[in-house]
């Protein structure tokens, strides 16, 4: 990683509105040889730099199946989300990483995988399950369960379709409240369990979203058989550094951006303050 | 207390001899290829670390800055990434400091510090230009011979005399200077006229008083290690930390003058056709310090931030990483608190289990 904390300068090569605040930044090393030689882990985070504003970490939404692009999505929160959505195609931003874990792609192979995404939680997910779906015949029976608030805030409205319509994964989406239009199921994630058959023993399920609905979704899965190490979830921190040097995102001595940010359950219990 | 050292076994080469006459001379030498920090009287009379420019000002005499030596290494706000926008573009370059210094006058808890410090941005991944930057400073410790009031160095096993972080320690023998070089680079420092060896008789002297400054000390050095085992088995009563809690004023005092401490935050600040990316010195004090921009703060109440400090700061989890306890002693978070949650009072309150304010 050479210097620790020097970003390599990118350009925004496209970007999508994804909901009203989220919007998805396809970026481009602006060194093509430093792009192609670039690679990263699904489940791994960026630390981008919008000059002027600083750096903040966010997943990698885009698969390394698939490395044309590094794309992230990126809801408005604050200063540095902000002034990242004011930018433009072709605008310079920074760069740094990859960071942190990432998801054990290897040790999926052959099992059944579960996606729970919530919200905003879908990104780090997508990465994940491009990844598996490029290489489909590796995985077994491939399961996604998504919600968000309303329809309007459901994140990669286009992808939901593609992946609706293909025959090899199952996909159901819930909403908390419907909108004129929507002819979907309501209800929080947790209710999806019950329209589908789960396989304890044999899937790994990745949960992704809001503390909240992690929680919830937790409880469910262990108490339908989910064994811990099985429930594979991301946890989010106040980050400055990302290198575990700066010290905002620890938990006892653990830190979210090198020990983590992807864990099992069993793991996350054991994380004490 | 550790056993006298072995007057005998000793390299006698690495043991020398200044005059005290001979010091001001020594600092205007090593003036010429570095730049010298030492203590000296600020303009409102306050020892602190800076810049030697007049060698005779250097204080030697009892007392140690309330501000470490810790802002040459970890400044304050500290340049870390040039962005530089031009016609082209933005152009990034790392910043580095590799200026030659010399700190002259440390303390061993701060060489510890130092010590501390440099090991933890060695570890995992390496920040190489700290490490550049650090690597360029030679320490020349004084060795305590009279404690300070407020430090409790022995029980950290951080002085009164240094073991590691320094690369010349001084010995004040009354009209001389026993010079002991610890590294390669230290001893070239001492190696050469005005110089000269020292007698058996000085370094018997020395450790005279070494154990004298110890017992000074009195036994106190169990009182750390009680408090890690409770700290590391997290068996401190929830009710302590938050009785501890009206008694911190969040100001980050204790943070900002602690010799280990190297939390911080990252800001760009504008220059002439860019930014300057800079690290700064933060504190895990703050209620900010986790508050994500969700408004979820996973350490919301002041006693969960007391705890970590103290966690990070005494725990087996912290020492084994680390390699070292978060604390050598200097005693400057007692000086600075603005309550009285500083170290010895929160160690006495897990040790006995009860918090008297
Ligand atoms: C591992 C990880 C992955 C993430 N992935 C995504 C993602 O894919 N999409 C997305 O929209 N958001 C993601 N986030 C959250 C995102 O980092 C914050 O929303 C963002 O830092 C807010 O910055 P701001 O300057 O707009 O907000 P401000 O409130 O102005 O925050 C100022 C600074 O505080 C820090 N900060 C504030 N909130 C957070 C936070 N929740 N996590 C970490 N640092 C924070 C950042 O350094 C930020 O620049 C992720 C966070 C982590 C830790
Ligand atoms: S110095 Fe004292 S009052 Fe200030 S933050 Fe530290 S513990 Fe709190």
């Amino acid at each position: 990683m050479g210097d620790l904390f020097l970003p390599e300068v990118a350009r925004i090569a496209s970007m999508r509105d994804e909901t009203p605040d989220t919007r998805t930044f396809a970026l481009r090393l602006r060194d093509d040889r430093r792009h192609d030689s670039f690679s990263f882990r699904p489940g791994q985070f960026l630390e981008l730099s919008v000059f002027g504003f600083g750096e903040a970490p966010f997943c990698f939404a885009s698969s390394p199946t698939r490395p044309d692009s590094i794309e992230t999505t990126v809801r408005r929160t604050g200063q540095l989300t902000n002034a990242l959505h004011t930018l433009a195609v072709g605008d310079e931003v920074g760069l740094r990483g990859p960071c942190g874990n990432g998801f054990d792609v290897e040790a999926a192979r052959g099992k059944d995988l579960l996606f729970v995404g919530g919200g905003i939680g879908l990104p780090p997910l997508r990465g994940l399950i491009w990844n598996v779906l490029d290489e489909r015949d590796r995985f077994g029976r491939i399961q996604i369960l998504y919600g968000a608030r309303t329809p309007t805030d459901l994140v990669y409205k286009d992808e939901l379709r593609t992946w609706a319509a293909r025959g090899d994964l199952e996909l159901l989406v819930t909403v908390d409240r419907g909108e004129s239009g929507w002819t979907g199921n309501v209800g929080m994630v947790p209710t999806l369990f019950d329209k589908t058959e789960l396989r304890p023993a044999t899937t790994l399920a990745y949960v992704c979203g809001p503390p909240i609905m992690i929680k919830f979704v937790v409880q469910d899965l262990l108490m339908r058989g989910f064994a811990e190490e099985s429930v594979i979830s991301t946890l989010e921190r106040m980050m400055q550094c990302g290198v575990g040097k700066c010290n905002h995102c620890a938990i006892g001595h653990c830190y979210i951006c090198r020990d983590g940010p992807v864990f099992n359950f069993k793991q996350i219990r054991e994380l004490v303050e | 207390m550790r056993p006298a050292n072995d007057v005998q076994g000793r390299d006698p080469g690495a043991s020398r001899l200044l005059v005290k006459s001979d010091l001001v001379s020594w600092i205007r030498r090593l003036m010429d290829d570095a730049e010298v920090i030492a203590p000296a009287a600020g303009a409102g009379g306050d020892l602190m670390f800076g810049p030697v420019t007049d060698p005779a000002s250097v204080w030697l005499g009892p007392g140690n800055p309330l501000q470490p030596p810790k802002q040459f290494v970890l400044p304050q706000t500290d340049p870390i990434v040039r962005i530089e926008r031009n016609g082209g573009g933005v152009q990034v370059s790392s910043i580095s400091d590799e200026r030659a210094r010399v700190i002259f006058g440390m303390r061993s808890c701060d060489a510890r510090g130092m010590a501390y410090l440099r090991r933890m941005q060695a570890t995992d991944l390496p920040d190489d230009s700290y490490l550049r930057r650090a690597d360029r400073i030679a320490v020349v410790t004084l060795a305590c011979t009279t404690p300070c009031t407020l430090g409790f160095c022995v029980c950290c096993d951080a002085g009164p005399f240094a073991r590691d972080g320094h690369d010349v320690q001084l010995v004040d023998l009354g009209d001389r200077f026993l010079a002991e070089g610890a590294t390669e680079r230290g001893r070239a420092m001492v190696a050469d006229a005005p110089f000269r060896p020292a007698t058996q008789g000085d370094v018997v002297r020395r450790d005279e008083l070494e154990r004298e400054a110890e017992r000074h000390f009195g036994d106190e050095s169990a009182h750390l290690g009680a408090a890690m085992r409770r700290i590391s088995t997290r068996r401190v009563a929830e009710e302590l930390w938050e009785a501890m809690s009206p008694w911190c004023f969040e100001c980050g005092g204790c943070n900002f003058i602690c010799p280990t401490c190297y939390c911080f935050s990252v800001k760009d600040r504008c220059q002439d056709h860019g930014w300057e990316r800079c690290r700064t010195w933060d504190s895990c004090q703050y209620s900010a310090f986790t508050l994500e921009a969700s408004g979820h703060n996973p350490r919301e109440r002041r006693k969960e931030r007391i705890k970590r400090r103290f966690f990070h700061k005494v725990s087996a989890q912290y020492y084994q990483r680390d390699g070292a306890v978060g604390c050598v002693g200097c005693g400057r978070c007692v000086q600075t608190c603005l309550g009285t949650t500083d170290m010895p009072a929160v160690v006495a309150a897990i040790r006995k289990g009860v918090w008297h304010g």
